[in-house]
């Protein structure tokens, strides 16, 4: 089950004609495929559109009541595929990803298909993971859609627009035979917000309808002598459809003023953001009227000639408002006008930068900059007075002000792993380590600092496979499960095995997608109604050819460590693979915990493990944070008069997991960790026992008390 | 009405809570009247890192007459901020940073501190001064309501978030009332009970609004130069057994007298009187240097470093210690508060034990000691039969004994091998303080703090004692820097920058090196 549960909010996508519907956008796009009368839905989770997927997950019962087919796709590159279904049939589809990456991983598919073209519209929903809050390389999406001739529709972030650009971008599909693509920031990814709903719709041709009556067209196959034939057909045929379908239905919209030497051009996806700045500058207000004149493009691929001609004939100059580089749009605009003969100077990263989210402080100063040498009659207020102005010590706050990378959560079962691995470096050296996306990533952070390069989703294993000469040292690689199922068992693993590689693998195997929201994957070990779970990892590995094979309790930090070195070690040739096996904490506790509290509540007995410090035997140097960096492993003033160094402190968050203790023991650290168990609602045999130390106990320590007593020195200690 | 949304603000870091305040301030806003929308960017900040959550409300009225939604920003610019919620102090700060502070905003902060990776792994004390933050914030904001939420929410067993609306709505910093925020926390349906105790213990405190004091700060622990009233003075209670040690203090400074009766005190716990005797013998040696080299103008700055640092020097952490300290009445009321245990909760507690034989030598008369240290035999023996890795329950019967057993070793402590090695390596380095003290105060200051490397246990203390004998080794060639003292203390501070020694190291090679001719 996934980290966060909709299964409240989807009733609400049963909602009919003329209701309110109030959600985050992600729920608005999915209350709008519904709207659509999709017939299947599929994707891979991943931050901003993770929440899609749970939604679509949890609400499969009234998917299935509309005959919506819904997979959690086991990449991007089978969400692309699944389109497939649209190429013959009078089936709407919609499939989601993070991009750039899924989009990457997707491309193979998706140009497929783009050559082939659409019967049933074929709706692509990114969550374009780009500025702050951002994971991955900083790309833009736009060049996709440019290479395989896509569109790409990029509406204004309101529920409204959103839903109306859902709703549109299949009609465009269809009219235009072309799959569609939706970008969605990450901010409007989960914008609350609300808009007026519609009843759902059931497809009138369904999926059985394609299975049982399948039909095929030889022409749609990517072959010669079709695949030239397509290439034509986008041009001549799909382009000029597209364009008509896009300015008879005004997808773009020109707000603003009419008239004017100066006007402004955005992608729709930062009008809200461009007003704000306006707002700021006096030129526009909250309902965004303004002199101004806008050309908001919710369509950003392909541009409409005669609309950009027409908006910028009559001015002297236009900011072209366009986040990400390369600078596509701004050049696309100079070729249409250039070739028109029309001298409109177009101004976008002269006065915007090249690189970076656009954030209204960044729109502000380049719209500024703008007026003042395109249109210097209009008077801007003042930027709002904030800390970037003089007078503020920003740059001493920069250093005062400590960064806050992400890092393992308290608990964390991945934590042990390289806690080991911090241990074995000591014993046999540094080594090349080849990471994977995944929570695991956080381990090139502090405290661990551990990894060299990330290739791509599962390509952990494949990305140190250059390492292949004969050394004194072996590699070390990572993958997540995640990653393991997405392709690493075969990219990775069956990479290895073919090529007699000598290296190390490690998995983690925590039972879920972790990183992404903790969505099932094929070896969770939970039981899930709609998806086959409980298929082990190692019995893959086996399968696919490899013999050295170990798995691995994470927290037992000993036998990681021992079972680390031997893999780096052994005279054993051929790939070896190191299972890493312990649920995410972060579900593990969701699940226990409420179960934990219900027990102790009814009175039955409950055994609470949790760690401490003592602060009079940590000397505070802080090894023990070193090897862990766990949240609940902090610091606190020392208590003694005579110490500086503040010492390690296991605050109330802590689960009990035991990894500071381990590291304690196997790194032979210090004795000041403790491991306390709380025992609720204790049996007689417990109370009798306890009773019995503590009298035993108690004798001596007040023995001890009293022998101290005689050197007391009348502090009342 | 104006015109213009009221714009918010959470700064939170993963798992505090920020996204759920976010909602019950849209739900609390759109039932007072609003049009409300929020926005977020989860990812993986959400593990651990820093978030932020925006919430923008409209008045609908506006909206209405004006027949059109609003056109909200999805986040905050620069200078345009009303309210801004720091779920920590630090936060307050990234806050400023990043322009959302200004003289139009109203900020509520908590002060407790959630420390960093990277302060939390600095080999020393690492935390940034929130003191130098606070203030900058404070001058920046229009208002602010500052006080320690997370101590707040404990008492009364809710998320922080629920006492951080508490403040905002004590403070009035939202056009809402009281009952809507209390009303959308029983909607919510989840620990309603404790969440509103927990919103009526922010309400409060943010009505008092008192300057809060800064909690979790670099706050020095409790003060030894601005001696508690009634701490330096001879104890009436004291035991008379140490009336005699207190009488010693007497003689002493008295700026030195507050600390140097901590270090006694230390010493005779460590040992016994006798000890404490020894103590009160060598720092009186360094204080009669002190006073001989004019070290009264100085505040007397070298016997204080000495008195604390040759306390802790005699008093090093040593297996009788441990279990010492681990077995006291003390320590058992400590452990279960610590854990938050109740009343009459049974509370069971193991240690983490990893003998080695080096501790069992340090118990053993130095001519055996050094023998079987040096044996391979005997360290096979040991491991096989002591050396294993153990959790000892003290709680239980026979963890308890065995480690007041080897408490009770004490008066063999004196005959072992490392209270000779300690002993030795503690005259010397006092000959050093006061040799050093006539020619070069500063140095032999200098040379007192090194001390503070020493610390910890097996490799950590061995690491700390390898760095230490560098340091002096290197002694002379600081000498012949132009500033010793400096030289030493940018020594001392390269120790504690890595474990691997690497930027000590770096120090000492250009040390070793003379200066290139310009």
């Amino acid at each position: 089950m996934a980290e966060r549960s909709f299964a409240r909010e989807v009733e609400r996508l049963r909602i009919g004609d003329g209701e309110v519907f109030r959600g985050e956008g992600i729920l608005a796009v999915t209350k709008a495929l519904l709207q659509s009368g999709v017939s299947y839905v599929g994707g891979y989770q991943g931050a901003p559109i993770s929440h899609l997927m749970d939604v679509l997950s949890d609400g499969q019962e009234i998917l299935g009541e509309l005959g919506v087919h819904f997979e959690a796709s086991a990449s991007e590159a089978a969400a692309a595929a699944m389109l497939a279904a649209s190429v013959n049939y009078p089936l709407r589809g919609a499939v989601t990803w993070k991009s750039t990456v899924g989009t990457n991983v997707a491309s193979d598919a998706l140009s497929q298909l783009a050559s082939s073209g659409v019967t049933g519209g074929a709706l692509i929903i990114l969550g374009e993971d780009y500025g702050e809050g951002s994971s991955i390389m900083q790309e833009r999406s736009h060049a996709f859609a440019m290479k395989s001739q896509m569109w790409l529709l990029d509406p204004r972030p309101n529920l409204a627009s959103i839903v109306d650009a859902v709703e549109k971008g299949f009609e465009l599909s269809e009219a235009s035979k072309t799959p569609v693509f939706l970008e969605l920031r990450i901010r409007a990814c989960h914008v609350y917000g609300s808009f007026v709903a519609k009843d759902n719709i059931r497809a009138e041709f369904g999926l059985s309808d394609a299975m049982e009556k399948p039909t095929r067209e030889y022409s749609r196959v990517v072959l010669p002598p079709s695949n030239f034939a397509h290439e034509a057909e986008k041009i001549e045929d799909r382009w000029p459809k597209a364009v008509d379908f896009i300015r008879k239905h005004r997808l773009n919209e020109f707000l603003g003023g009419d008239r004017g030497e100066v006007g402004i051009i955005v992608q729709g996806g930062l009008y809200n953001t461009l007003n704000r700045a306006m707002e700021l500058a006096g030129l526009s207000n909250a309902f965004g009227d303004t002199d101004i004149p806008i050309y908001c493009l919710n369509v950003t691929y392909p541009l409409i000639d005669d609309e950009v001609k027409g908006f910028c004939l009559d001015k002297k100059a236009v900011l072209l408002v366009e986040e990400g580089q390369p600078e596509y749009i701004e050049q696309a605009v100079e070729s249409i006008l250039r070739k028109a003969d029309i001298q409109t100077k177009v101004i976008g990263k002269h006065v915007l930068p090249r690189a970076g989210e656009y954030t209204s402080g960044v729109i502000l100063d380049g719209l500024t900059k703008f007026f003042a040498q395109y249109a210097p009659a209009h008077a801007l207020c003042a930027p709002p007075e904030s800390a970037g102005a003089p007078g503020f010590a920003v740059t001493d706050l920069a250093a005062a002000v400590p960064q806050r990378p992400a890092g393992f959560c308290t608990g964390c079962p991945e934590r042990p792993v390289f806690s080991a691995m911090k241990q074995v470096e000591k014993d046999i050296g540094k080594f090349h380590v080849s990471c994977d996306i995944g929570c695991h990533l956080f381990s090139i952070l502090p405290p661990f600092d551990i990894g060299n390069t990330t290739m791509g989703y599962g390509l952990g294993w494949a990305g140190a496979s250059a390492f292949g000469a004969k050394a004194k040292q072996r590699t070390v690689s990572m993958m997540g499960d995640g990653g393991f199922w997405h392709n690493g068992l075969t990219s990775g693993v069956g990479n290895a095995v073919f090529n007699k590689n000598d290296n190390v693998l490690i998995v983690i195997d925590n039972g879920y997608s972790a990183a992404t929201g903790g969505q099932d994957i094929l070896s969770s070990r939970a039981s899930n109604k709609t998806k086959s779970t409980n298929n082990p990892i190692a019995r893959a590995v086996r399968g696919i050819g490899v013999e050295w094979i170990e798995e691995v309790h994470t927290y037992d930090i000993a036998r990681m460590k021992r079972v680390l070195k031997d893999a780096m070690t052994t005279a054993k040739k051929g790939p070896k693979v190191i299972i890493a096996q312990a649920e995410c904490m972060l579900n593990r506790q969701r699940r226990e915990k409420p179960l934990r509290d219900k027990a102790i509540r009814e009175g039955k007995r409950v055994v609470r493990a949790r760690y401490g410090v003592d602060p009079d035997t940590c000397t505070g140097d802080h090894s023990c944070i070193r090897i862990s960096g766990c949240p609940s492993l902090t610091i606190r003033d020392n208590p003694d008069p005579l110490r500086e160094d503040p010492v390690a402190y296991v605050n109330n968050d802590c689960v009990g997991c035991g990894v500071c203790g381990e590291n304690a023991h196997s790194a032979v650290l210090c004795p000041s960790f403790y491991r306390a168990e709380l025992v609720y609602n204790p049996g007689a045999v417990d109370r009798f026992f306890a009773r019995c130390r503590a009298a035993v106990i108690g004798f001596f320590q007040r023995g001890a008390d009293a022998r101290r007593a005689r050197f007391a020195f009348g502090d009342g200690e | 009405m104006s015109a213009q949304a009221i714009k918010i603000a959470i700064m939170a870091l993963g798992g505090q809570g920020g996204g759920v305040l976010a909602d019950w301030l849209v739900k609390a806003g759109e039932r007072a009247g609003f049009i409300a929308q929020s926005t977020s960017v989860p990812g993986v900040a959400q593990r651990t890192g820093a978030t932020i959550y925006y919430v923008e409300l409209f008045a609908k009225s506006v909206a209405d007459e004006k027949g059109a939604p609003p056109i909200l920003a999805l986040m905050p610019a620069p200078g345009d901020v009303d309210l801004v919620i720091a779920a920590e102090m630090m936060e307050a700060g990234r806050a400023l940073m990043r322009g959302f502070v200004s003289k139009r905003t109203t900020l509520i902060a908590s002060t407790h501190r959630v420390f960093s990776i990277g302060e939390k792994i600095a080999m020393s004390d690492g935390r940034q001064g929130a003191h130098a933050v606070r203030a900058e914030v404070e001058k920046a904001a229009g208002r602010t309501v500052w006080f320690d939420m997370e101590k707040a929410g404990e008492e009364a067993g809710a998320a922080i978030s629920a006492v951080l609306l508490g403040a905002i709505a004590g403070a009035g910093a939202m056009p809402v009332e009281r009952g809507v925020f209390e009303d959308v926390i029983r909607e919510g349906g989840r620990a309603v009970d404790k969440n509103l105790k927990g919103f009526a213990a922010g309400y409060e405190a943010a009505r008092e609004r008192a300057p809060a004091p800064v909690a979790g700060l670099v706050a020095p622990a409790p003060g030894l130069d601005a001696p508690v009233p009634g701490r330096s003075a001879p104890g009436t209670d004291a035991a008379p057994a140490v009336r005699p040690l207190l009488a010693r203090l007497e003689e002493f400074p008295g700026l030195v007298r507050p600390v140097a009766r901590e270090g006694v005190k230390r010493a005779v716990d460590f040992q016994d009187i006798r000890y404490g005797d020894l103590y009160l013998d060598r720092l009186q040696e360094i204080v009669r240097t002190d006073q001989g080299c004019g070290g009264e103008a100085r505040g007397f700055e070298l016997s204080k470093a000495a008195a604390k640092y040759l306390a802790l020097a005699m008093a090093y952490d040593d297996v009788i210690r441990v279990a010492d300290l681990k077995t006291r009445a003390s320590r058992f009321a400590r452990f279960r508060a610590d854990v938050r245990a109740a009343p009459d909760q049974i509370v069971r507690v193991w240690e983490f034990m990893h003998p080695r034989l080096e501790e069992a030598c340090d118990l053993l008369p130095p001519v055996m000691a050094r023998a079987l240290v040096k044996s391979p035999a005997a360290r096979k023996a040991f491991d096989a039969v002591l050396g294993k890795r153990r959790r000892v329950a003290t709680t239980n019967l026979s963890g308890f004994m065995m480690l007041s057993a080897l408490s009770a070793l004490r008066p063999l402590r004196r005959s072992g091998m490392r209270y000779e090695t300690e002993q030795a390596r503690i005259e010397s380095w006092l000959r050093m303080i006061g040799d050093e003290a006539p020619r070069d105060y500063a140095l032999a200051c200098a040379i007192a703090s090194l001390q503070r490397l020493i610390k910890g246990y097996s490799d950590t203390h061995a690491r700390g004692l390898s760095s230490f004998r560098a340091i002096i080794d290197a002694l002379d060639a600081a000498k012949a820097t132009p500033s010793p003292a400096q030289t030493l203390v940018r020594l001392r501070d390269a120790a504690l920058r890595d474990e691997e020694g690497a930027a000590l190291r770096a120090e000492l090679s250009k040390l070793n090196q003379p200066p290139k001719a310009a």
